[in-house]
C-alpha cells in the first residue's frame, strides 16, 4: 500500500500530463510606443471591420460603404459642409467629456448642458438682450453659464451629499429635456405655425459663414482646443488637476486648492457643453428645437476616450466622429439604416480600443 | 378614496420593473462587478419580449422567458470586457448602455417591431380575495409577476446570506484576492453573477414592455435603469430595502397619471421631471444618512488580477 505522499505523487504526475495549461497574466509595467502604437491601430481596424460586417449584414452593399464612408463625406461639397459643421460642436464636447474626465469627474451630462446652453441662448434672443451688434455674443456668453451653472448642481451634489455624479448627471439630463420641451409645447411654442420650437433667430443672431459656405464654428472650436490644451497642458491650473487626480493626498499635503480647481475644471466642462449647444442652433437650426442633442453626450465621451483626454487629440477624433455621422445621415436616407447605427459603430470602435488596453497592460503566459 | 385606491392599485405595476431591475443589479454588484448597463440590458429584454410576442405568437409568460435568455446571452459581451479583458467598468457599462440602445432601436425598425401593441400581460384577479373593497384591487388583482415579487425577493436574500453560494459570491465581491486564495474562482462567480443578474434585468425591461407599456418604442425604459442603478445605492444592495425603494419610486411613478386624472392643473411636463427628481432627493438622503459606510461591496468596479509568476 502506497504512503499518503507518493500516492500525490502518482497523482499530480497523471494530472500534470492530462492537463493543457492555462493561461497566467501578469500585469506589464512598460509599454513601447511602438506597441501600443501596433496594437491600438490593430484594434480600431477590428473595429471598423466588425462594424462594416454589421453594416453589410443590414443589406448595404460593400461598394456602398466605401462610397458613403470615404468618397461621398470628402469629395461631395455639401457633405464636406456637413463635416466641416458637425466637427465644430463635437469639438467642444469632447472638449467638455476631457476636461472632467481628467479630474475624475465622470459628466455625462453633456446632453443636459447642451439643452441648458440652447435654452440660455434662445431666451437672450427672444427677450432682445443687449444692443444688436453683441447679440451673437451676448447669445454664446448666455449659453456658457448657463451650461456651467447646470453642470454646478451634480458637482455640488458629490461634494456635498457624495451623490454618484454619473447617476446624477445622466438623470438631470432627463430633467433638462422635460424642461426643454415644457417650454417648446408652452411658452416658447412658434406662434406662427404652431410647431414645437421656438420662433427663428434673427439674421444677426446667426453665426456668419466663412468663404465658401463653410461653417465658422470650426475656427472657435479650435481656438477653444488650443486654449484648452494650454491650460491642461502647459498652465499651473493644468498641473494642479494632474496633480489632484494622480494622487489627492499628496496634493493636499502641498496645500494645492483642490475643490477650488476641481470646481473649476467641472465648470469649464459644462461650459464648453452649453457653448456646442448653442453653437448647434445659430450655426444651423436657426431656432431652439429638441432634436439638436441626441448622439452628442456618448459622442463627447467617445471622444475623450479615443484622444485619451488630450485637447488637440479631441480635434482629430471629432472630425472623425463628424465623417461618422454625416455617412450615417445618408445611410438614413438612401438605405433607411435608423440613425442609431452611429452609436453601434461608436460604441463597438470603444470596446474594440478599450480591450486594447488589455493587451498593452498584460503580459499572457501559457503555461503547462 | 377612489383616487387613493386607484393609485395604490397601480402601484405595484409601475414598482416591479424598479424591483426586479435592482434585484438584478444587486445579484452582479454584489460579486464586484459595477453594472452601469441596466438601461441598456432593460431594452434588450423589452424588445425581444415584444418580438417574441409579435414574431414567435408567444404568449406573455413565454415571452418574459425568452427576454430573459436573450438578454442573458446579449450580458455576456459585457461580462467578456469587463471579466476576461479587465477594461475600465464605468467605460465598459456605459459603452453597454449606448451599444445596445443603438442596436435595439436597429432591430426594432429592421423587425418592423416599432409601435405594434401586443396583448401582453393580463392580470390575475384572485377570486373573491379580489371583491374586498380597498384592498382587493390593490393587493388580489394584479398579474403573476407581481404575486411573486416577494418570494423573489425572499429568495434572492436567502441566496445572498444564507447560502454557500451566497457567501462565495460577496467574498468575491469584497475581497477577490481573499476569495482566490480560498479557492473560489472569480471569474466563474462574477461571469455567472453579471449572466443571471443581466437576465433578471432584462425581466424588469420585458415587464415594463408587455405588462405596462404593452407596445415598443426606441429607449421605451426612459431612464428607468438608471433609476434602478441609484435605487441599489439606497438600498445599500439589500434585496428588502430595494423592494421598499421600488415601492417609493413606483409610487411616485404611478402618482402622475392619477393627478392628470383628477383634473389638477399641474403641467405635465414637470410631472414628467418628478421620477428623476425623487431619485436625486434619495441618492442625498442616502448621502446624509447617519451610517457611515455605504454598504458597496468593497472591490465594487475593481478588476481582479492573480499576481503570479511561473
Amino acid at each position: 500500500m502506497l504512503n499518503r505522499s507518493a500516492r500525490g505523487d502518482v497523482a499530480e504526475r497523471a494530472f500534470r500530463r492530462l492537463r493543457l495549461g492555462r493561461l497566467l497574466l501578469e500585469i506589464r509595467l512598460e509599454v513601447s510606443p511602438l506597441r501600443q502604437f501596433i496594437v491600438i491601430g490593430l484594434a480600431i481596424l477590428l473595429g471598423l471591420l466588425i462594424s462594416a460586417a454589421i453594416l453589410i449584414a443590414v443589406g448595404i452593399p460593400p461598394g456602398a460603404l466605401w462610397e458613403e464612408f470615404v468618397l461621398d463625406t470628402v469629395f461631395d461639397l455639401q457633405n464636406l459642409h456637413s463635416v466641416w459643421f458637425l466637427a465644430g460642436p463635437l469639438t467642444f464636447i469632447g472638449l467638455a467629456a476631457a476636461i472632467a474626465f481628467r479630474c475624475g469627474f465622470w459628466n455625462l451630462g453633456l446632453e443636459g448642458q447642451m439643452m441648458w446652453g440652447g435654452i440660455a441662448g434662445t431666451f437672450v434672443s427672444l427677450h432682445h438682450v443687449g444692443p444688436e451688434q453683441l447679440r451673437i455674443l451676448t447669445m454664446l456668453a448666455a449659453a456658457i453659464l448657463a451650461g456651467a451653472f447646470w453642470v454646478m448642481l451634480p458637482a455640488f451634489l458629490k461634494w456635498r451629499f457624495a451623490v454618484n455624479e454619473i447617476i446624477s448627471t445622466l438623470l438631470l439630463n432627463y430633467v433638462a429635456f422635460y424642461f426643454l420641451v415644457y417650454l417648446l409645447f408652452g411658452p416658447w411654442l412658434d406662434p406662427r405655425d404652431g410647431f414645437p420650437h421656438s420662433p427663428n433667430y434673427a439674421p444677426f443672431e446667426r453665426l456668419p459663414d466663412l468663404p465658401g459656405g463653410f461653417s465658422s464654428i470650426v475656427p472657435l472650436a479650435l481656438a477653444g482646443a488650443l486654449l484648452i490644451a494650454w491650460l491642461v497642458l502647459a498652465s499651473r491650473f493644468g498641473l494642479y488637476v494632474r496633480f489632484i487626480s494622480d494622487n489627492p493626498l499628496a496634493a493636499l499635503a502641498v496645500g494645492v486648492p483642490i475643490g477650488t480647481v476641481t470646481l473649476l475644471a467641472i465648470a469649464l466642462s459644462g461650459a464648453m457643453a452649453g457653448f456646442g449647444g448653442e453653437a448647434i442652433l445659430t450655426g444651423t437650426e436657426g431656432r431652439l428645437t429638441y432634436t439638436y442633442f441626441p448622439g452628442y453626450g456618448f459622442s463627447g465621451v467617445l471622444i475623450a476616450f479615443l484622444a485619451r483626454n488630450n485637447p488637440l487629440g479631441v480635434v482629430a477624433v471629432a472630425v472623425l466622429v463628424a465623417i461618422l455621422f454625416v455617412a450615417g445621415q445618408n445611410l438614413q436616407i438612401f438605405f433607411q439604416i435608423p440613425g442609431s447605427m452611429v452609436q453601434v459603430i461608436e460604441a463597438i470602435m470603444v470596446f474594440s480600443v478599450a480591450s486594447a488596453e488589455f493587451f498593452l497592460r498584460h503580459r499572457l503566459h501559457w503555461v503547462r | 378614496m377612489d383616487l387613493l385606491t386607484n393609485w395604490l392599485a397601480t402601484t405595484p405595476s409601475f414598482a416591479e420593473p424598479y424591483m426586479l431591475a435592482a434585484l438584478g443589479l444587486i445579484i452582479s454588484e454584489r460579486a464586484g462587478v459595477l453594472s452601469l448597463g441596466a438601461e441598456g440590458f432593460m431594452l434588450v429584454g423589452a424588445l425581444s419580449g415584444v418580438a417574441a410576442c409579435l414574431s414567435l405568437g408567444c404568449s406573455a409568460p413565454v415571452a418574459l422567458l425568452v427576454a430573459m435568455v436573450v438578454t442573458g446571452f446579449a450580458s455576456t459581451l459585457f461580462a467578456i470586457f469587463t471579466i476576461l479583458l479587465r477594461i475600465n467598468q464605468v467605460i465598459a457599462g456605459l459603452t453597454t448602455v449606448f451599444f445596445f440602445q443603438g442596436l435595439t432601436d436597429l432591430f426594432g425598425t429592421l423587425g418592423d417591431w416599432n409601435k405594434h401593441t401586443v396583448l401582453g400581460l393580463d392580470r390575475w384577479a384572485l377570486g373573491p380575495l379580489a371583491r374586498i373593497p380597498w384592498l382587493g384591487p390593490i393587493l388580489f388583482d394584479q398579474d403573476f409577476v407581481i404575486y411573486l415579487t416577494i418570494p423573489v425577493v425572499a429568495a434572492a436574500h436567502f441566496l445572498l446570506w444564507h447560502s454557500l453560494t451566497g457567501l462565495r459570491l460577496r467574498a468575491v465581491g469584497d475581497s477577490p484576492e481573499t476569495a482566490d486564495a480560498a479557492g473560489v474562482s472569480v471569474s466563474l462567480y462574477r461571469f455567472s453573477a453579471v449572466v443571471v443578474g443581466a437576465a433578471i434585468v432584462g425581466l424588469a425591461g420585458a415587464y415594463l414592455a408587455l405588462a405596462d407599456v404593452k407596445v415598443w418604442t426606441p429607449g421605451l425604459t426612459h431612464g428607468r435603469g438608471w433609476i434602478a442603478v441609484a435605487l441599489v445605492i439606497f438600498a445599500r444592495w439589500r434585496p428588502w430595502r430595494a423592494l421598499f425603494g421600488a415601492l417609493l419610486f413606483g409610487g411616485i411613478e404611478a402618482l402622475i397619471p392619477q393627478i392628470a386624472a383628477a383634473g389638477f392643473d399641474v403641467p405635465q411636463y414637470f410631472m414628467l421631471m418628478m421620477p428623476y427628481i425623487a431619485t436625486l432627493a434619495v441618492m442625498v438622503r442616502a448621502g446624509i444618512g447617519k451610517e457611515s459606510v455605504s454598504g458597496a461591496p468593497m472591490a465594487l468596479g475593481r478588476p481582479f488580477v492573480r499576481e503570479e509568476r511561473r
